[in-house]
């Protein structure tokens, strides 16, 4: 998988965005911001700073970034921009001026410095930003915006506590494999939805309950909704194709196998000290072969929460009775 | 990463169902954060690390990711190196042997494997030997290359590092020893693998102990003289791939030099080890093509030539033939067909040197003097009219910084931009004289060949203002220019004065041995078999030093060339005929099944 270039760019920009920095100027190519505290703090990787600032309380001066998506276009509107600027200036003859002609100009330090950035897929500078989110982005606890008639109207609605939990399965041997879900499970019916974007998405979460609304009891303890994933991530993980497993098991037994009959000999030395030291070699030679290649599945989570979301109308019946 | 499986589930045959673990701190993280209300991340945030996961998913077994993890323009990888990546992750399982003949790019496939499997999350921790020599070389090139933060072992904390490169000699030694057999590496590269093939250096006893997951090992010449080299190098990867050392011998080896059942041997071979060669397909190289210029010097500058030969000469015949005290005065003679600057720059430091009544300060004070009757250098005249000439852009290599220096000055005033390059440069002067070379100027005048870092692909001019008496520094310059990726035939220029020893060099080089035309790689095998006993540049030296007349000079360096010649021609015919080494060295070639 991957991203576009203007996949980057909406991503860097909703980033930017979420984390409150300061937009000085935009295009369709490139984006330059004066990072917000939280940016900075995500993006810079200047911790003492940091720790300066917290302990003596002064005023953070935090780093100015162009954020570059197109650089080729984005060149060609810089260039645009400086012709029709600036008048032609007189050749300035510095000494390094007449060794190599043009001189570049030296780069800014210290404040007013603009760090430039070429982001596109596998670059550092995006695997940061991919870090901070998932960083900045692991529980979250939501209420569905019920909008503005409810506000007003007599009756109380309800909402429905459901545990929402992002998973990666990692299927490993000497390769590997990987899958997302994402698994709701209502806390008051137990009621298991393993497509639960499709039932979040679309909708308006707030961090606040609104007014005039109230929580359902729960029935589900949370280590009771935890089991519930598991268990059904496990049997989806289960129902999968093992033929990648079968074959990581092939040719982990050739390998091991190889390994054998190559010390099966030098395992019968006479010497009990060269003994000892082949079985040590022989033990850890095993051990890199099955840690390259036994199969195993991972399931980690990537972020969780509680969303409380507003029961269809019409199903607001306790199904489970 | 990448835990060790757990349980020990060992050769048991049926197919126990996968285990499946699962990791639970989202949970406590979550109810920790419910018990005391808050604080709670941002739902945007939450999706947009969802949206990273998705778009860094693996989301198959067998397809290479890492083509679009690489920053664009800093490598296009071709098509040998890609499908030789392929085969070593998804054929040879991470453990290989990368056998490319120099100059086609093994370090490019170890990065692309080692990033393939970084991106894929089966390789945090990895250490890469190296010569000391290609420690920076390496570092620089995964991280510009790459992207992969790889970081040169100086220090003992070093190795906490996760991608480090380090050089064997330090590696195999206390205290770095310890603590790297203490640890377990997701990859070891080794380059220069060659060094691996004798079991009971240390080297090899290291790498036995050293536990690794997946491995390569690069190596232009896997296999040399003895087969055994063979088996032992395989032995550090796949023991067993060849069988015990006695299955080795009896199934494979007629005679050490001598393999038997070769097609098996050879089945056997590719399954561990990839040898792309060149005029494999589309690795064809361009050819080079030489013109030697011969420059008459004028009569002052023959006159200054003369008077240092003689005051050479004279300082070695005084010395008793003691070689060793004369190279800086011999570094005159070569500086002498160079400019007068040059010579000048050495003069003025050795007569710093004397006492202040030493005769020979006189002697020198008369070099000088003839010096400042020079009023022209012929070389460059002659240089700016081939320039001029071919309207194109060129390199231009000196052995001196002064000539260096002059040379820019002498362009300069005549209108034409030339850029300098030399060792002494940091990396980001380096890059920008090559960026200006590349943009805007017509010419680079270099002092310095060997290194990595001057890739001069879009170049295919060169001048040799002078020749190193280094017959692998000439290697190295045509090296720079003369390279995969090259679309034009290369154009060597050789300036060599007239009447001189330099005459006498490119002589030797050219038509002797050939060099400018030899297939890369050769000319190492030449000079090692002829440098057992002294270096060729002392040999030349002696040759310049002792002998009475340019004749006697002519029918010396005549001999140093036949025995290179002899050479040459034997180690034509051990590649081609030679039943011996022929049947080695036709293991390493693959029949196209």
């Amino acid at each position: 998988m991957t991203m576009t270039q203007d996949q980057i760019r909406q991503y860097v920009l909703t980033y930017l965005e979420t984390t409150e920095c300061q937009f000085l100027e935009k295009s369709p190519y490139h984006v330059t911001v004066k990072l917000s505290p939280r940016a900075d703090k995500d993006l810079t990787n200047r911790p003492y700073y940091w720790g300066f600032i917290e302990r003596t309380g002064v005023e953070p001066e935090t780093m100015t970034f162009s954020f570059i998506f197109d650089a080729e276009r984005h060149k060609q509107l810089e260039d645009q921009k400086a012709s029709s600027q600036r008048e032609p200036s007189p050749q300035e003859d510095t000494i390094l001026g007449r060794h190599f002609g043009a001189v570049r100009p030296l780069p800014i330090l210290g404040p007013g410095r603009i760090q430039r950035e070429e982001m596109h897929f596998g670059s550092p500078r995006l695997k940061q930003i991919f870090a901070a989110a998932r960083q900045g982005g692991r529980s979250v606890y939501l209420f569905e915006d019920p909008g503005p008639r409810q506000r007003s109207t007599l009756l109380p609605a309800a909402y429905e506590p459901w545990l929402g939990v992002r998973l990666k399965v990692e299927f490993s041997c000497d390769m590997k494999r990987e899958e997302l879900h994402f698994i709701g499970v209502s806390l008051r019916t137990g009621q298991i939805d393993t497509e639960f974007h499709t039932r979040v998405d679309g909708k308006i979460l707030v961090p606040r309950m609104p007014e005039n609304m109230h929580i359902s009891p729960t029935r589900l303890s949370l280590d009771q909704g935890r089991q519930l994933v598991e268990q059904t991530i496990n049997e989806k993980v289960q129902a999968c194709d093992t033929t990648w497993a079968d074959e990581a098991r092939e040719r982990l037994n050739e390998e091991l196998a190889l390994i054998d009959a190559y010390y099966k000999d030098l395992l019968q030395d006479p010497d009990e000290e060269r003994k000892q030291a082949v079985m040590e070699q022989y033990e850890s030679r095993r051990g890199e072969i099955r840690w390259q290649y036994e199969p195993r599945i991972v399931v980690s989570a990537l972020g969780s929460g509680i969303f409380h979301l507003r029961s269809p109308l019409g199903t607001d019946i306790d199904r489970s009775r | 990463m990448n835990p060790h499986p757990p349980g020990s589930a060992g050769n048991s045959a049926k197919l126990p169902a996968v285990p499946v673990q699962f990791d639970r701190s989202w949970y406590d993280d979550l109810e920790a954060k419910l018990n005391k209300g808050g604080p709670w991340d941002d739902w945007k945030l939450f999706n947009l690390a969802g949206q990273a996961e998705a778009a860094s998913l693996v989301t198959s077994f067998e397809d290479m990711l890492c083509l679009k993890h690489l920053p664009e323009e800093q490598v296009t990888p071709l098509p040998h190196q890609t499908e030789t990546a392929r085969k070593v992750l998804f054929e040879m399982r991470g453990r290989a042997i990368l056998a490319d003949e120099v100059g086609l790019g093994k370090t490019i496939e170890a990065g692309l494997i080692l990033k393939e499997y970084i991106v894929r999350g089966l390789v945090r921790k990895v250490l890469i030997l190296v010569p000391a020599s290609l420690v920076l070389q390496w570092v620089r090139e995964l991280n510009q290359k790459f992207a992969i933060p790889a970081v040169a072992q100086k220090k003992e904390y070093s190795w906490q590092n996760d991608v480090v490169v380090a050089s064997m000699d330090t590696a195999k030694r206390d205290p770095h020893k310890e603590i790297l057999l203490g640890n377990e590496y997701d990859m070891v590269i080794v380059d220069e693998a060659h060094k691996l093939k004798n079991k009971k250096t240390t080297n090899y006893q290291f790498m036995l102990k050293l536990r690794k997951k997946y491995c390569l090992l690069l190596t232009a010449t896997p296999v040399q003289n003895d087969l055994s080299e063979l088996f032992n190098l395989i032995t550090l990867l796949k023991p067993g791939q060849l069988g015990g050392q006695n299955d080795f011998a009896s199934n494979f080896v007629f005679d050490k030099r001598i393999p038997k059942n070769e097609s098996q041997l050879k089945g056997e071979l590719a399954k561990i080890m990839i040898r792309n060669r060149r005029g494999d397909g589309e690795l064809e190289f361009t050819k080079r093509i030489v013109k030697n210029i011969h420059v008459e010097l004028s009569p002052e500058e023959m006159k200054l030539y003369d008077g240092v030969t003689s005051f050479v000469k004279d300082q070695y015949h005084a010395a008793g033939g003691d070689l060793n005290s004369m190279l800086s005065l011999v570094t005159l003679q070569r500086e002498v067909c160079s400019s007068r600057d040059a010579v000048f720059v050495t003069l003025v430091n050795l007569s710093k040197k004397l006492a202040p009544d030493s005769p020979l300060r006189d002697k020198i004070w008369d070099l000088v003097g003839i010096i400042k009757t020079i009023k022209a250098n012929s070389k460059a005249e002659k240089a700016m009219e081939l320039i001029r000439g071919m309207d194109d852009k060129v390199i231009v290599f000196t052995e001196y910084r002064a000539t260096q220096e002059y040379l820019l000055n002498y362009f300069r005033d005549r209108n034409m931009t030339a850029v300098p390059y030399r060792g002494g440069m940091n990396r980001g002067k380096k890059d920008w004289m090559m960026d200006l070379f590349r943009g805007r100027a017509q010419v680079m005048i270099a002092t310095e060949a060997g290194g990595e870092g001057i890739n001069l692909q879009f170049c295919h001019q060169m001048i040799n203002f002078d020749l190193p008496w280094n017959p692998m520094r000439v290697e190295q310059r045509i090296g720079r220019v003369h390279r995969l990726g090259q679309q034009n035939d290369v154009q060597i220029y050789n300036l060599s004065t007239k009447g001189t020893i330099e005459e006498h060099i490119l002589n030797l080089l050219h038509e002797k041995i050939n060099m400018f035309e030899m297939v890369i790689g050769q000319l190492d095998v030449i000079l090692e078999r002829f440098e057992k006993s002294d270096s060729l540049e002392k040999s030349l030296y002696k040759i310049l030093l002792e002998s009475g007349s340019n004749d006697e000079i002519a029918s010396r360096v005549d001999s140093l060339g036949q025995s290179l010649h002899s050479i040459r021609t034997e180690l034509d015919e051990s590649g081609e005929n030679s039943a011996q080494n022929s049947r080695l060295q036709q293991l390493l070639e693959v029949d196209e099944a």
